[in-house]
């Protein structure tokens, strides 16, 4: 593998070694259309069985132990986003031929992993220097070009991606910070093209184009071994043609002309000759220890067909020489770039209720008092801070406490939020209904878990908003009113800024989940009534057979004779008109 | 006819009854045959490298130039190949249907319509052309076979497949292939052989099957005989695993043979253990073909015929309705596009409206000011002539 590689650790390395000390975190996305090899291929990078593949999830629930040594599952694979036309999830759903015909809507999972580099073999030399522990994870996608019409998708990756983008602006504005804040910005996405050879699909352009917009995206040939040594060649040339053509916006290995490291110079010219990456994957190991494809005409070892695999050299791309690389890229372009266009549009609504505020700078002094005052009314953050001490709150309530995430804007608030509060309010009650009609219904569903999550995402809110509106508000009275105005417009958009991001998710994440519910209770009753239709023509048809029996065996004869002809047809129809 | 007779029949010197499949014989070796293929699948599953290989001629060139230039978002087209295949003085007329652009859209919802609608106006236009008064001409291009190329994921058929499958196994013989079969080794190919047979009949769509019933009623075929015994080797290997290839490899004993050329390995067409080609093209061209003719006579035809003679009575979404109700105008992908091109129109016209407008104004506008022009220099004419009259009435 990197055997043969220089013992000098890459440039980026030496940066790398001034990140905290808690080790590294580092995102990646699997992406691109199922039956592409993306699963194998994660097995396949971390060396070790943990990812099931597609209608064999409970084969995998008993080897789930063949991992490798250096590579610790953190958290275990969870349903992060999914969407579906009928709202019913297929993801870990056994085959099922019956039900195959049925689209199976776009489901994001994420797992977290930790790998270890502390073994000794030289394998990934870049990463096991320093013991450093890269906190990895893994973002999968499952159900790209499954379905009849395809365009749910996008939004459900793009807005998966954006979320991630927004739990970070929303930690950054914050006053307090967590110190365990976990980034989960996915830093690059492996964009599976499958080996066609005749060039990029409107899918992959759209899909591409989308998400290069929060991430870096490297497309891969899949399955390269279906193509011969020239085929290859061919389609590697017919794909970035098709980028350039299409303007699709890939990652691109470019050659810093004033970078003194002629090194990592050559090493981008030549990765940047090879791009797109074409790779062979596959679990099965031989007798070595090493992962192979076994055809009839032959064996192919996918670490060692370097002519087709560029299995190694992405490897080393990823958790080696561009792994810092593809972190900076993503902070300082692509998110900043994102804060940018986000902040601008959130302060847009932030300095109406400014401008209203900061002049009078006597009441903004006494907004505790005014709070208190008002909030009696509305059911918002006194009485709730009374709740959660005596314990005695309820979900329900909680939704309408989130509302009041803008404790600190009084009068212009005060209206919006009672719309809100309208709003959320007969959502809410939708909300449950449908939760408990849905209990009912199915048992441990994604949608049950997700709900779930959107719950405590609002616990969590509310025990913000309480730390902060018990922490000490009124400022020194030795300061300058100016100073006061302005630091009070500072804190103003760090407390806003967060909970109208959050708010907003959750507010889109419910919208989502309810409508979901609504078109998987529709979908639900719609098969109980074709199952009833179903048995009732059995039943019918039984009735008519028992018939045929008493009315003489020559004309049941005939009669079934011409049912075997008309068979064909499979039509109950025409049987029926037929014996009548 | 009874034993007896039977037995006079051949102690005698023959009458000559016996040579009727010999008159047969001669009458179609005359006339030659005719096979309407229709390949089917999304676009990259090598259904034209199949064609080729299939055929063993370049009946269709790969023409990635051509693509180069075509518009990301694409419609389903159908592409007829006519080509005559001679062999030993017998020469079978090929027509081949390919269906470029099938599935490659985001949205492939009602993307199998342009391909019933195909197979049905076969059907309609044979009917029509039989009701007429003089039919010794018939323009046959129906649908003998439907080859639906299957990619090789691995995990199952997707609900494309499905719904494609099941509308077109009611209109012909559709035969499901898996297509680039080279990517599955032989354990997970096995798998997907065998979750895609289940798919299949729990989605009752009707493949074609070679006909079994017919050997154990003849006398002389007993149900084991090699032919009977073939037709269940056919079945079992359903769905066919094929590769395809145009280029020819030496396979290490000195002969060329039609392969895919790999670093680790040479993929033999037609050899039986790397895929199932050669049954393939046993079943389409040399056991079946007959078959496979008479069944889209007797069955599909009828069947069409049938529902259509009756009127549209049936109200089986699935079955063909009347040819006028789905004429283009009616596919709803086409109704969108037609809107759109409306659109454009009227805006184009429009935009050409306003500029001609525009020029009406520029010209209008010019032409004042050239009559402003004109006016001013008369102006000055009559002004200097006025001047010349003074002066020469000064002068004198």
């Amino acid at each position: 593998m990197q055997n043969n590689n220089s013992p000098v650790p890459p440039p980026s390395l030496f940066r790398r070694k001034k990140e905290n000390r808690r080790g590294i975190t580092y995102t990646m996305m699997l992406c691109g259309n199922s039956g592409t090899g993306k699963t194998t291929f994660a097995n396949n990078l971390l060396e070790s069985n943990i990812f099931p593949h597609q209608f064999s999830h409970s084969e995998y629930m008993d080897n789930a132990n063949s991992l490798s040594s250096k590579v610790k599952i953190i958290q275990p694979t969870k349903v992060v986003s999914f969407n579906s036309k009928d709202g019913i999830p297929t993801y870990m759903a056994e085959f099922d031929p019956q039900r195959s015909a049925l689209e199976s809507g776009i489901t994001i999972t994420s797992t977290s992993l930790e790998i270890t580099s502390a073994s000794d073999d030289t394998e990934n030399a870049y990463v096991s220097i320093d013991d450093d522990i890269i906190s990895f994870n893994l973002i999968n996608t499952y159900g790209i070009n499954e379905n009849l019409d395809d365009s749910l998708i996008f939004n459900e990756i793009t807005s998966y991606l954006e979320q991630q983008f927004d739990i970070v602006l929303a930690e950054e504005t914050r006053i307090r910070r967590n110190p365990r804040f976990e980034d989960t910005r996915v830093h690059i996405a492996l964009y599976f093209i499958e080996p066609t050879g005749h060039g990029l699909r409107e899918i992959d352009i759209e899909l591409m184009k989308r998400i290069s917009r929060y991430t870096n995206v490297l497309p891969i040939i899949s399955k390269a071994d279906s193509f011969t040594k020239d085929e290859l060649k061919q389609f590697k040339k017919i794909i970035m043609n098709d980028v350039e053509r299409f303007n699709v916006p890939i990652y691109k290995f470019e050659i810093d002309p004033d970078d003194d490291d002629l090194e990592a110079i050559e090493e981008n010219r030549t990765l940047a000759a090879l791009q797109p990456f074409s790779i062979v994957v596959s679990d099965v190991k031989n007798k070595e220890g090493k992962y192979i494809r076994e055809y009839p005409w032959g064996t192919v070892s996918i670490d060692e067909d370097n002519d087709v695999s560029d299995l190694n050299i992405l490897k080393n791309v990823l958790f080696g020489s561009h792994l810092q690389e593809f972190k900076d890229t993503t902070q300082n372009l692509l998110y900043e770039n994102y804060r940018v266009e986000k902040l601008s549009t959130v302060s847009k609504n932030e300095p109406s209720s400014q401008s209203s505020n900061t002049p009078n700078d006597n009441d903004r002094l006494n907004t505790n008092d005014a709070m208190l005052k008002r909030q009696s009314a509305a059911p918002s953050l006194s009485n709730f801070a009374s709740l959660v001490n005596t314990g005695h709150f309820n979900s329900q309530q909680s939704l309408n406490m989130n509302t009041v995430d803008l404790p600190v804007t009084p009068s212009l608030n005060h209206s919006r939020n009672n719309i809100k509060e309208e709003d959320m309010d007969s959502s809410s009650d939708h909300y449950y209904e449908h939760q408990a009609k849905r209990e009912i219904e199915e048992g441990d569903s994604p949608i049950k878990q997700m709900s779930h999550d959107i719950k405590q995402g609002n616990e969590e809110i509310i025990r913000n908003i309480k730390i902060e509106s018990s922490s000490p508000r009124i400022p020194a009275k030795g300061d300058g009113l100016n100073d006061i105005a302005e630091r009070s417009k500072l804190r103003n958009i760090s407390e806003t800024v967060p909970y109208v991001l959050r708010h907003e998710r959750i507010l889109a994440r419910q919208q989502k989940l309810e409508e979901l519910e609504a078109q998987s209770a529709k979908e639900l009753t719609k098969r109980i009534q074709e199952l009833e239709k179903k048995a009732h023509d059995l039943k019918l048809r039984e009735k008519l057979l028992k018939q045929q029996h008493k009315n003489g065996s020559s004309s049941s004869l005939l009669s079934q004779s011409r049912i075997k002809k008309d068979d064909t047809m499979t039509d109950l129809a025409s049987i029926l008109s037929k014996d009548q | 006819m009874s034993a007896a007779a039977t037995a006079t029949t051949t102690a005698q010197p023959p009458v000559g009854v016996s040579n009727l499949p010999n008159q047969r014989y001669k009458i179609a070796n005359e006339r030659g045959g005719s096979f309407t293929l229709m390949v089917c699948g999304e676009s990259g599953l090598g259904k034209t490298t199949f064609i080729n290989t299939l055929f063993q001629t370049t009946l269709k060139h790969q023409d990635a130039q051509q693509r180069r230039y075509t518009p990301i978002k694409k419609t389903v087209d159908i592409d007829i190949i006519r080509a005559i295949l001679e062999e030993k003085n017998f020469s079978l007329r090929v027509n081949v249907i390919d269906t470029p652009g099938f599935g490659d859209n985001v949205n492939n919802n009602k993307a199998w319509q342009p391909l019933i609608d195909f197979i049905d106006d076969q059907h309609d236009s044979y009917m029509r052309q039989e009701q007429q008064p003089y039919r010794k001409v018939k323009f046959d291009l129906r649908v003998h076979a439907v080859l639906y190329f299957i990619k090789p994921t691995g995990h199952g058929l997707k609900p494309l497949d499905i719904e494609t499958m099941k509308r077109l196994s009611t209109r012909a013989n559709l035969i499901p292939v898996i297509a680039k079969s080279d990517t599955l080794t032989a354990q997970e190919l096995q798998v997907f052989k065998s979750r895609i047979r289940q798919v299949i009949e729990a989605q009752e769509i009707r493949i074609f099957t070679p006909p079994l019933e017919t050997g154990s009623v003849k006398d002389d075929e007993s149900p084991d005989s090699p032919a009977m015994e073939h037709a269940r080797q056919l079945i079992e290997s359903m769905p066919f695993a094929v590769v395809g290839s145009e280029n020819k490899y030496d396979n290490g004993q000195g002969t060329p043979v039609v392969a895919r050329q790999y670093p680790w390995g040479l993929v033999e067409i037609e050899n039986d253990s790397h895929c199932d080609f050669r049954k393939l093209r046993g079943l389409l061209l040399r056991t079946y073909l007959l078959d496979l003719i008479l069944t889209t006579e007797e069955l599909h035809y009828e069947t069409y015929r049938r529902l259509r003679l009756e009127g549209g009575n049936s109200e089986d979404p699935n079955l063909p309705v009347k040819a006028p109700a789905r004429k283009l105008s009616h596919n709803p992908k086409y109704k969108e596009e037609e809107n759109a091109l409306k659109k454009y129109f009227t805006d184009q016209v429009k935009a050409e409206e306003q500029r001609f407008r525009q020029w009406e104004q520029n010209i209008v506008n010019e032409r004042i000011r050239l009559n402003g022009d004109l006016e001013d220099i008369q102006s000055k004419v009559k002004k200097l002539e006025e001047q010349v009259r003074n002066l020469q009435l000064k002068k004198r």
